[in-house]
């Protein structure tokens, strides 16, 4: 199902193409007929890239007892690409008795043909100052983020084309660009199950009246009552009554015109979500979603990415943001008294990938093992789901794990767990059919585990340089096929695809 | 007693001024605009901890998604402006409303207003809000609404105009609604969500 485009949308645009030069090149860019999405996964805490793609064998460092370089065998080279995978698994996360086993390599194996990992070095290792630069290339254009552009080049006529459904990160900070058009700034979507309900006024309100009573009560409201108060008289030039006024309008329209509360539904009818005694329904697509998500009722990340794919797929959003929560997340009936938990039962580790601090390398292996694999579920779904003319939806869309940074690369000798800091220098996955894929761009020098960059025109890799946020940026930017006239972005040709 | 004539001059002018009262009203209804308008958004609990009060209906009870979630402390938490540090680690307001605030505010009114009007219809004689008419609805029976639901919801007399502008809706509806017991409950719910939608229920 695709919305037809809306009044909101195409005024979007038009504001657009009001701001500035260049964003009326960009306000022209094919937001209908080439459409793009972005999927920002956040790897909070530090997912590093040497502790996957970029892994460094012991035997191959000079350091390899002190570096986290990894034991030769749990180091693996999938499909003899360029990309290797850590499949680890251990019976502890640190001092925490939670077995787990976790796999890299199968992704890498599905996807390495649209994997590319660009290897950079970041200006911060404060996570909130990090991960803002990590979406907005240290302000690299005006300090518009990679999801405002995205909505603004291909939000139009999407009811709401920047949804955030993560909490409690910096990933998600509206950009500094004020330029913009109010649509294309995030939409927090908190609670992914609940949140369809906040997307209708009346459906599924017990005693609601018709339709039509409803909508005459509302346009008595919005038409007399309001405008003809003294409290709209007095405080009507308020921002924050103007806005909401505004709300009320065309965004509203659009959104309950698009039966929402329906189309992201991915609960079936059940005594926690009783929708059929409610006068309401799952989503015509929920089973599948259910089916490939099946953790959606307990763990956070599954149910995000259940509804940015529906987000996606319905036409609602053209960037959705998600990302491991930082709290513990653990399987439904764990059991967290004697005994310790069971095989796998721990989901997320507390505070995400941070919990490097205490454990390093458990905690990357587990948590690069969660994102991927919901990454892969997510592809999986989006390629099973035609746009047009015989492309999927995956054919349009990218997938950026942004990180704040990486993680320090020493350990005490020959240790196994061991605790980490941050570092600057790291690297990105970036996983698109739009991009240059089955590409490492960069590499590690063995001796010190650091990362160095490239060519962003030919990829050669090159020793000694260091990649920036603003290049990262660019290069995400520039594969999306967004048009930049006048930002001053570096080319970055070899990120993209057929570069 | 012959009145002087000054006396006598005053007082004509005296009852003319309260001949023209209405109209003098109605002018002063005309609010100035404030030069500094600073509101705030009454959030979500804010807001059902007040009509739990004034619709007398126990806070846990006033509002469930579902049958199930607390449209504040659960449903909406964060889209009606609150915060919830410890599960979402949301730890401030939004700064703007977003696209589903003005939704799921509506969404909320309407429950609560539905909340309100099924208990009166259960139990006529602790009817707040709704109350049959005795006959025919008329403008005294719309007047009557008016002010409970004033008073009620926003906790201050309606005006003339308000009652007019009430009453008048009232009858627009009436047609879809009927005249029936039914029909005057249903224009109780639609007039009460209305006003406790509003801008003034809605910012402080």
């Amino acid at each position: 199902m695709n919305l037809t485009p809306s009044r909101r949308g195409l005024l979007a645009g038009a504001a657009a193409s009001l701001a500035g030069p260049g964003l009326a090149r960009a306000a022209r860019a094919p937001g209908g007929a080439d459409p793009r999405f972005l999927i920002v996964l956040c790897g909070t805490g530090g997912c590093s890239i040497v502790d996957s793609f970029l892994a460094v064998r012991e035997s191959e460092s000079a350091n390899g007892s002190t570096l986290n370089a990894w034991p030769d065998q749990l180091v693996q080279s999938p499909g003899g690409g360029p990309f290797r995978a850590i499949d680890f698994a251990s019976k502890t996360i640190g001092a925490i008795p939670a077995p787990f086993t976790a796999n890299q390599s199968d992704f890498v194996k599905r996807h390495g043909q649209d994997m590319m990992v660009a290897t950079y070095t970041g200006t911060s290792v404060n996570h909130g100052v990090a991960e803002h630069r990590s979406v907005t290339g240290n302000a690299a254009w005006r300090g518009r983020t990679l999801q405002e552009a995205v909505a603004l080049t291909y939000g139009a006529g999407k009811p709401i084309p920047n949804v955030h459904l993560v909490n409690g990160v910096s990933f998600t900070d509206r950009g500094t660009d004020d330029s913009m058009p109010s649509s294309v700034y995030g939409e927090r979507a908190p609670s992914p199950n609940l949140w369809p309900l906040s997307l209708d006024g009346r459906k599924g309100v017990p005693g609601a009246p018709d339709a039509k009573l409803f909508e005459a009560a509302r346009a008595f409201r919005n038409g007399t009552l309001d405008p003809e108060s003294d409290f709209v008289r007095t405080f009507g030039d308020s921002v924050r009554l103007k806005r909401w006024l505004e709300l009320r309008g065309a965004p509203l329209k659009d959104i309950e015109g698009a039966d929402l509360i329906t189309q992201l539904m991915v609960h079936s009818d059940s005594e926690d979500m009783p929708l059929r005694a409610n006068g309401l329904k799952s989503s015509p697509l929920a089973k599948k979603v259910r089916e490939a998500f099946p953790a959606y009722g307990f763990d956070p990340l599954e149910s995000q990415a259940a509804l940015a794919f529906l987000l996606i797929r319905c036409g609602v959003a053209s960037t959705v943001t998600l990302g491991p929560e930082t709290s513990a997340v653990f399987n439904k009936g764990a059991a967290l008294g004697r005994g310790g938990l069971s095989a796998g039962d721990m989901r997320n580790t507390p505070i995400a990938f941070d919990f490097s601090h205490q454990a390093h390398r458990e905690v990357q292996s587990l948590m690069w093992s969660r994102v991927l694999s919901v990454t892969d579920r997510l592809i999986t779904l989006l390629k099973n789901e035609e746009l047009a003319g015989g492309k999927s939806y995956w054919d349009h869309s990218l997938v950026y794990v942004a990180t704040e940074f990486g993680r320090s690369r020493n350990r005490p000798a020959g240790a196994m767990t061991f605790g980490s800091g941050h570092d600057l220098n790291n690297g990105a996955l970036i996983v698109s059919p739009l991009v240059n894929g089955g590409k490492m761009l960069g590499g590690v020098d063995p001796d010190t585990l650091m990362t160095f960059g490239f060519d962003p025109l030919s990829g050669r890799p090159e020793p000694g340089r260091h990649m920036t946020e603003p290049e990262i940026f660019s290069g995400i930017i520039q594969a999306l096929g967004i048009e930049t006239p006048g930002a001053g972005l570096p080319d970055m040709r070899v990120m993209r695809r057929k570069a | 007693m012959r009145m002087p004539g000054l006396f006598a001059a005053l007082t004509l002018a005296v009852m003319a001024a309260v001949a023209v009262a209405p109209a003098v009203v109605s002018a002063q209804e005309a609010a100035p605009a404030s030069t500094d308008p600073r509101i705030k958004f009454k959030d979500g609990e804010r807001y059902l901890r007040d009509l739990s009060e004034t619709f007398e209906i126990p806070r846990d009870e006033i509002c469930r998604e579902l049958s199930r979630y607390d449209c504040s402390n659960k449903a909406f938490r964060i889209v009606l402006g609150g915060v919830d540090p410890y599960d979402a680690r949301v730890m401030q307001p939004l700064d703007q409303a977003t696209l589903a605030s003005p939704i799921a505010f509506d969404r909320v009114a309407l429950q609560v207003c539905a909340n309100r009007v099924a208990k009166d219809r259960a139990d006529p004689a602790k009817a707040l809000l709704f109350k049959p008419a005795s006959g025919r609805p008329d403008r005294a029976w719309r007047d009557a609404l008016t002010d409970r639901l004033y008073d009620r919801i926003l906790r201050r007399d309606a005006s003339v105009a308000e009652r007019d502008r009430m009453a008048a809706f009232l009858e627009g509806v009436e047609g879809r609604t009927g005249r029936s017991s039914r029909g005057q409950s249903e224009q109780t719910l639609l007039a009460c969500f209305a006003l406790a939608s509003s801008a003034e229920a809605a910012f402080y």
